[in-house]
């Protein structure tokens, strides 16, 4: 029996170092994608890190009986702590502002922690070895299990299992380590029976967080593995996902991309300005959908604009984009703005209760993929919404792909005419959606191409626009039906016309 | 008790239906209190569903203000009677009307007046968008697969397939037919049509007989046609006249400006909707909780109602010039038993017992092929299926959903099923219903709130062959004495909205035609 403690013990100091540094490893890539900036992050969580394990190291001095037994329990610690931090680290992502003390502080716990268990497992060995060969084989262990880690983290740990499902791997190793520990030294230790069930229990609800951990990242499925999911929310109306790849930001709703930050400006910049920039006096503006800001983002470049008014149902969604640091700066602190006001309501009810008139009107709705947003592009949702309008208004309507769904797109054009509007559709190419159309619709009979524009955008100039009027053969009109709350033609030329492609 | 293993312990409900027990009242001649107090009308209306309602309308319309109505429930309507949760209004009986036919002036004129017609385009009608049926509209389980429509065409034969198609191409033919006396061969209301005798001689048959001399044996169809008839009807094609069997498919032939022939109009309290604006117009004439228990001649050719009042219990008369009765025959049995008798053989007015449920569910579990419709049938099982109250709803997002489940009891004859029905407990309800919402929706019990379940123990008038052609119904509308007359759908033989409707306006022209002879 004494002479399989050593060596146990020693086979302990690998495995504890490994985990101690795929913790470290694990925190430093959450950092770095979260809060960008790997150079950074690293440097931080390295150096906050080894700090902790310093102050462990230099709390080990306080223990001063059954130290087998506190090794025990500070491994089935670790192993709980590091095996939970990666999913503690997601699902508190939404507010940054205490993101980093979270960050900071499970990254000290653990390296706290991960400090005693040296110092701790020296003294356990202090009288077997000779002092000069226990701080040889000691730290010659600590330091082969690091590199094993290094190696192992990005060849292997990321590619195949993930973050979340790593963490969890390293922390059941942990509680194996007491576990094992506890089993082969009960007679020596006091209250093993008590250990021996703490381990087991934690091993079982870190089995279970490992297993659990797919659900999270289950959306991750229907992603490229290189876009790692950094968060996910349900509300009561969908599914909420935003991943990072690099510097770009990815937003799906229900595995729906709804934008990706590299190229979304070419979508809001042909939302907004075509309609906005020939309404020099426009004032009052309303966006329905658009719970993301960016469009809010384009209205707020026009100094005359005194209020906006968006309506997005999803209150998970505007709040996101009202807190979260990444997305606010990504939107400008579009729906911080004074001008703005965000009202969580179901459209259609909000619209017939309302009598306030605009001057511009942003149609954003997610595509007619379904019958209850089919009723959001029916003639009798447009006949209240021009109501809405005032006499010089115009409102624009995100209307599909003209390329990929032609009927589609005609419909809404003509849903839009059979309400008394007089239409003006155009297109442009989005290379995360590829040719995108939009509609804008006026009481007037005709619309005034703008010869100027805000200063500051990418896309939009008198050269773009003309191009944008432009349909050619391949996407021209079509003769389609009008659709109205009784037939929901669209949502069937929709489902038709992209069940090719999906 | 047997539950097959299914825990129900989670759903709430109760057991209602109209108040038999008044109803009862009158059959079993229990004793009243003597009347302690009278009042005085010109006409009082017995009977407030649609057809009372309709006739106290039409008086009004016309400057005739000096009457009543009556009914023993706590709230008008009849069979167009709804309520209210906190997830959506549901019938308690019809649910919707067809797009009327384009000659009924006076059915289009009352949708024009209540803002359901908004305005006519080229003669035709434009409906509000808001009250036509919203799509999708129907949709049939069969074959293991959701089908859009509710003509049965997955996973059925080209032979079914031509016998369906050639079906339909009859009723098509029949719907513009005219009979020697220049009246359509069908239509609604029943009397506007022929009374040729070529299509009066379909009446003598079943449906079910004439379905077989005419060649179609597909069971899809013939499925079809029992659903049908269950639907309008209460009974399947054996118990329903040929001609009311065609009726149902060659009366309808009305076109709207913006809406397809076979669109309906729908709420969500169904026809609750109609009925609250038939009422609106006359509000101040309606009295609710009162049943008129005998009717007595006075000296002078008055009549002399006792009511009592169901609230407190006491009774009054009622003096009225003239009577319109608008409640079903067995009542006006009872009723007018003091009076002359009518060459009425009571008999033969048959009524369809109907289960209707009203099920809350807290989430709609999902479902292979075409998605939730507003009429939800399944092929081959003994209802006709569930309406989904919700359908009208402009919200983009719902997760609580009303459904109204309809159950015609009609494997036995009706006064045996109608028995059973008024035996049966809440639990022993819940056992028929709940393993037919399973096989269209497997663990759709574990969503299931509340069920809240209606027996109508008369649900509606079934015209069985011989009664439409027949001279019980003719003599039971005439007027009595040239002061009593009588509106029902079941005068007409076939319970539906535009019947009843009809059927009020009929016995108030006749009011208002007495009326002017005596001035």
């Amino acid at each position: 029996m004494d002479k399989r403690l050593p060596t146990l013990l020693l086979l302990s100091v690998f495995v504890v170092a490994t985990c101690g540094l795929i913790y470290e490893l694990i925190a430093g890539t959450l950092a770095s994608y979260l809060l960008g900036d790997s150079v950074t992050q690293f440097s931080t969580i390295i150096g906050v890190y080894l700090f902790s394990m310093g102050i462990g190291s230099w709390l080990s001095k306080y223990f001063d009986k059954n130290i087998l037994s506190w090794f025990i329990q500070i491994e089935i610690l670790v192993g709980l702590v590091g095996g939970t931090s990666s999913t503690l680290l997601f699902l508190l992502f939404e507010s940054i502002a205490s993101f980093r003390i979270l960050l900071y502080g499970l990254v000290s716990l653990t390296g706290i922690l991960v400090g005693l268990e040296i110092p701790l497992l020296m003294r356990i060995l202090e009288n077997r070895y000779e002092f000069k060969d226990l701080v040889s084989r000691v730290f010659t262990f600590d330091y082969i299990g690091a590199l094993l880690a290094s190696l192992i983290f990005p060849l292997l740990l990321i590619p195949y299992l993930g973050i979340v499902k790593t963490s969890y791997l390293f922390g059941i190793l942990n509680v194996l380590v007491a576990l094992i520990v506890c089993a082969n030294f009960r007679k020596e230790i006091r209250g093993a029976k008590y250990l021996q069930t703490a381990s087991i229990v934690s091993i079982a609800g870190l089995l279970a967080g490992f297993i659990y951990a797919e659900t999270i990242t289950s959306f991750s499925e229907s992603l490229s593995y290189n876009d790692t999911m950094i968060y996910s929310k349900s509300t009561p109306y969908q599914r909420i996902i935003l991943t990072k790849r690099g510097k770009t930001l990815r937003l799906f709703l229900n595995g729906n991309l709804q934008f990706s930050s590299d190229d979304e400006y070419r979508y809001h910049e042909a939302l907004v300005h075509p309609g906005l920039s020939a309404l020099p006096e426009a004032k009052q503006i309303l966006v329905m959908g658009g719970g993301d800001g960016l469009a809010v983002r384009e209205i707020l470049k026009y100094p005359q604009v005194k209020s906006v008014t968006l309506v997005d149902l999803d209150k998970g969604m505007t709040s996101l984009f009202q807190n979260n640091s990444m997305l606010i700066k990504l939107n400008q602190k579009a729906l911080l703005s004074p001008k703005v006001k965000v009202i969580n309501a179901d459209a259609f009810s909000w619209v017939r209760s309302q009598k306030e008139k605009f001057d511009f009107i942003v149609v954003d709705f997610p595509d007619p993929s379904n019958y209850s947003v089919g009723k959001l592009y029916t003639n009798s949702f447009y006949k209240l919404i021009k109501e809405m309008l005032q006499p010089d208004g115009i409102i624009v309507v995100q209307s599909t792909s003209p390329y990929v769904a032609p009927n589609s797109f005609w419909s809404v054009n003509k849903t839009l005419e059979s309400v008394g509007l007089h239409t003006v559709p155009y297109h442009n190419y989005v290379p995360s959606f590829g040719e995108w159309g939009y509609i804008m619709a006026m009481n007037k009979a005709y619309y005034k191409k703008p010869e100027t524009f805000v200063p500051g955008l990418k896309f939009i100039s008198k050269g773009s626009l003309d191009q944008m009027f432009y349909f050619p053969k391949d996407m021209s009109r079509r003769e389609t039906e009008v659709n109205k709350l009784n037939n929901q033609v669209l949502v069937k030329y929709f489902e038709e016309e992209w069940s090719d492609v999906l | 008790m047997s539950h097959g293993g299914s825990d129900y312990s989670h759903i709430k409900g109760e057991l209602r239906g109209p108040n038999s027990r008044a109803g009862h009242i009158l059959r079993d001649k229990v004793h009243v209190p003597s009347p302690s107090s009278a009042r005085r009308v010109k006409t009082l209306i017995v009977g407030g569903g649609i057809s009372g309602l309709s006739a106290a309308r039409w008086l009004k319309k016309h400057g005739h203000t000096d009457f009543e109505l009556l009914d023993l429930e706590k709230r008008v309507g009849g069979n167009a009677g709804f309520r209210q949760n906190e997830v959506s209004a549901y019938p308690l009986g019809a649910h919707y009307i067809p797009i009327p036919n384009n000659e009924d002036a006076e059915l289009l004129s009352f949708l024009e007046d209540h803002g359901i017609i908004s305005h006519y385009v080229d003669a035709l009608p434009f409906y509000n968008e808001f009250d036509l049926c919203f799509a999708p509209e129907e949709r049939l389980l069969i074959n293991g697969q959701w089908q859009d429509g509710l003509v049965p065409e997955f996973g059925i034969a080209d032979e079914d397939r031509k016998q369906i198609k050639s079906f339909f191409e009859l009723c098509e033919s029949l719907k513009t037919e005219k009979g020697t006396d220049g009246k359509y061969a069908f239509d609604i209301p029943i009397a506007k049509s022929s009374k040729d005798n070529a299509y009066r001689k379909l009446d003598d048959i079943s449906f079910k007989i004439y379905l077989q001399e005419k060649g179609f044996t597909s069971p899809y169809l013939l499925w079809y046609l029992d659903y049908c008839c269950k639907d309008d009807y209460g009974q399947k094609s054996n118990a329903v006249s040929a001609w009311a069997g065609l009726n149902y498919f060659a009366a309808r032939r009305g076109r709207a400006a913006n809406a397809d022939s076979s669109t309906v109009l729908t709420w969500p309290e169904g026809n609750g909707r109609l009925m609250s604006h038939l009422a609106s117009t006359v509000k101040n004439h309606i009295r609710t909780g009162e049943m008129a228990y005998s009717i007595t001649e006075e000296a002078g050719g008055g009549f002399a109602v006792h009511a009592v009042d169901l609230k407190t219990q006491s009774s009054h008369t009622i003096h009225a010039e003239q009577l319109i009765m608008a409640c079903p025959q067995y009542v006006n049995q009872k009723l007018l038993s003091g009076l002359q008798q009518r060459a009425v053989d009571y008999e033969k007015f048959s009524y369809a017992p109907w289960l209707v449920v009203n099920i809350t569910l807290k989430a709609m579990p999902h479902t292979k092929g075409a998605g939730l419709c507003w009429d939800n049938v399944a092929y081959n099982t003994a209802s006709v299926g569930y309406v989904n109250a919700g359908q009208q709803s402009l919200k983009t997002v719902e997760d609580k959903k009303v459904f109204t489940y309809y159950l015609p009891l009609c494997d036995h004859e009706p006064r045996v099923s109608r028995l059973a029905a008024y035996a049966r407990t809440y639990e022993q309800w819940l056992d028929i219903i709940l393993p037919e919402m399973e096989y269209m929706h497997p663990n759709i019990t574990e969503n299931i709130e509340h069920v809240e379940l209606w027996v109508w123990g008369h649900g509606m008038i079934c015209p069985t062959p011989g009664f439409i052609s027949g001279s019980d119904r003719m003599n039971a509308s005439k007027p009595l004495n040239g002061r009593i007359f009588f509106a029902h759908s079941d005068l007409s033989g076939i319970s539906i909205f535009e019947e009843a409707f009809h059927q009020g306006i009929r016995a108030a022209n006749e009011i208002l035609s007495a009326n002017s002879r005596e001035n």
